[in-house]
């Protein structure tokens, strides 16, 4: 499929759903669900709004710093685990026991330990998101391939030249590719974590839920949908311009 | 270049009566230890001389330990008694002198054509300009000028191994390995790089040891050939290759090429029709 027939149907596919989306808001009225025409309205308003941009990008900051932590934490650990056998029946069980526990069933114990600041929302992010990243880097170093190291060996690499010749950049997609999922979790349980303690957007979702209309609050959901697009897209342009020889190895996305 | 003349000389010149062979292992054993039953024993006591600047095709049936064999003259592993002697002094461990293509070329994909050819003289520690100029100077050897910015995904199969042929030459070795490198390759691109092989290894002789399932192929390219025995592999036939060089295509149908031929196809099958029930057993 060429990519200018592949944009316009994604543009069909939206235009389609706008067009769902307003009929079916018209018929149900603000206050269930309100049409895109109006919540478009309310992007505006939320864009000149200073207080609600700051709330928005003060938000995103614990969600950013919790995302680094587990990328320092998971892509270590997802190596070793990767790498060494040991370690991998020492730990693998409880990082799929995690990766499968939805963190709002620890958020009490966590508001227990931390409180309800700033670091409560950097946990949970980190809390969601490490293991995924862990898992991805995990699976990145399992098919590390022997011959690859062989071929290192034959030349005489030493280990650290190995690891930084070899390994970093065969496990370098699966880095990326790890961080983009663990990004996306972050910014999803960045929300969760602030409607929990209600701040941030999550206060403005909690504010705008008890409006009378809906077109705030689906204008909030539009922005953090924005938010976690933008920055899975961002990682992945990010991931195509330092690794150029993965573009021809993927198939089309 | 240079001082691998001045260590020939130095060779010649010390109060050996003979000179030791460039490439000597002396009883080599490797047996490979598997849980419950008594291990595989894939060769045992193989002592084999290659002298300077020979070219050794060594064949054998699938499974007999050719790729083992190489892979400890490599140091990729290590044997389980027995010596490798370089030059007449003791090797363990890789390095000194030896490189290796590989059968499945294995280059990094993450790396163009440029920089897996450096990729040995990287890490050798040599600077960014010298063993980039070094690659290029190999990549134009093996006629891939035009490439040396393409990743291994880019070229064809043929290409790749001219790549991994490079990658093996840049780094000067003095003898240089090859395990099955044509073996994925098809039948032209085979003969093609099979002529290109001979004409690089005559501009620049260096001692070969070259595996291959091939018969054609051990007696086109090669001084001597190595027929090992199926497991444990002991050297069956130790066969020299007449034909002056160069060596022309039309020699394949020529009575003394067919003569050998049948030669190490009936060593071959002999060997698999012994081989059967004892490899089973
Ligand atoms: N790491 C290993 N562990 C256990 N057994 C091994 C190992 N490597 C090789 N072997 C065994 O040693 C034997 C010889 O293997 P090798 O790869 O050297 O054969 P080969 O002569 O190169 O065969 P082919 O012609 O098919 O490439 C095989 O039976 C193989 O199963
Ligand atoms: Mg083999």
């Amino acid at each position: 499929m060429s990519s200018t027939t592949r944009l316009a149907l994604r543009l069909t596919g939206l235009a389609l759903f706008l067009l769902v989306w307003e009929l079916v808001g018209r018929h149900l009225g603000d206050a269930l669900m309100a049409p895109p025409s109006a919540v478009a309205r309310e992007l505006v308003a939320l864009a000149e709004d200073d207080q609600a941009r700051a709330t928005i990008w003060q938000s995103i900051a614990p969600a950013l710093v919790g995302f680094a932590i587990a990328c320092a934490v998971g892509m270590p650990l997802g190596a070793v685990m990767g790498r060494s056998p040991i370690w991998n029946a020492l730990l693998h069980p409880w990082v799929s026991t995690f990766v499968v526990t939805s963190v709002a069933a620890i958020v009490p114990i966590l508001i227990l330990l931390i409180g309800t600041g700033w670091w409560f929302v950097v946990a949970v992010v980190v809390l969601s998101s490490v293991w995924y990243v862990t898992l991805t880097t995990y699976q990145g170093a399992v098919r590390i391939e022997r011959r690859w190291l062989d071929v290192g060996r034959s030349f005489g690499a030493s280990r650290i030249r190995a690891f930084r010749t070899i390994m970093l950049p065969a496990l370098f997609p699966y880095l990326l590719a790890g961080a983009r999922i663990g990004l996306t979790h972050a910014i999803r349980s960045m929300v969760l974590a602030q409607l929990f303690i209600v701040s941030g957007i999550g206060g403005l979702l909690n504010e705008a839920g008890m409006d009378v209309s809906t077109a705030r609050l689906l204008a909030l959901l539009v922005v953090i949908m924005g938010i976690g697009l933008a920055a899975s897209h961002g990682l992945g342009r990010v991931a195509d311009w330092l690794a150029p020889w993965q573009r021809g190895l993927e198939p089309q996305r | 270049m240079s001082d691998v003349i001045a260590q020939r000389t130095l060779a010649r010149s010390a109060p050996i009566v003979a000179m030791p062979p460039k490439l000597r292992t002396i009883n080599l054993t490797r047996h490979f230890v598997r849980g419950g039953d008594a291990g595989l024993t894939v060769f045992q006591d193989l002592s084999v001389d290659v002298a300077n600047l020979e070219f050794v095709a060594i064949i054998g049936p699938s499974g007999c330990g050719k790729s083992t064999f190489l892979r400890i003259l490599n140091g990729l592993d290590q044997a389980d008694s027995g010596t490798i002697e370089i030059d007449g002094r003791r090797v363990s461990g890789p390095g000194a002198g030896r490189a290796m293509v590989f059968q499945g070329f294995d280059l990094f994909p993450w790396r163009t054509t440029l920089e897996n050819v450096a990729f040995g003289l990287e890490m050798q520690g040599r600077s960014k300009r010298e063993r980039l100029d070094i690659a290029r100077h190999y990549i134009e050897l093996v006629g891939l000028t035009g490439f040396a910015q393409s990743y291994p995904h880019q070229l064809s199969g043929g290409m790749q191994q001219r790549v991994g042929i490079a990658r093996a030459l840049a780094v000067r070795p003095d003898i240089l390995l090859m395990d099955e490198p044509f073996g994925a390759l098809d039948l032209q691109t085979r003969d093609l790089l099979q002529d290109e092989l001979l004409r690089i290894w005559q501009s620049d002789p260096k001692t070969v040891l070259f595996v291959t399932h091939s018969i054609e192929e051990a007696i086109y390219l090669a001084d001597r050939i190595i027929v090992f025995s199926p497991r444990p592999a002991r050297i069956q036939r130790d066969i020299r290759v007449p034909f002056l060089r160069p060596r022309s295509e039309e020699l394949k149908t020529s009575a003394e090429f067919l003569a050998i031929r049948r030669e190490i196809w009936c060593l071959l099958k002999h060997g698999v029709d012994v081989g059967g029930p004892q490899a089973a057993g």
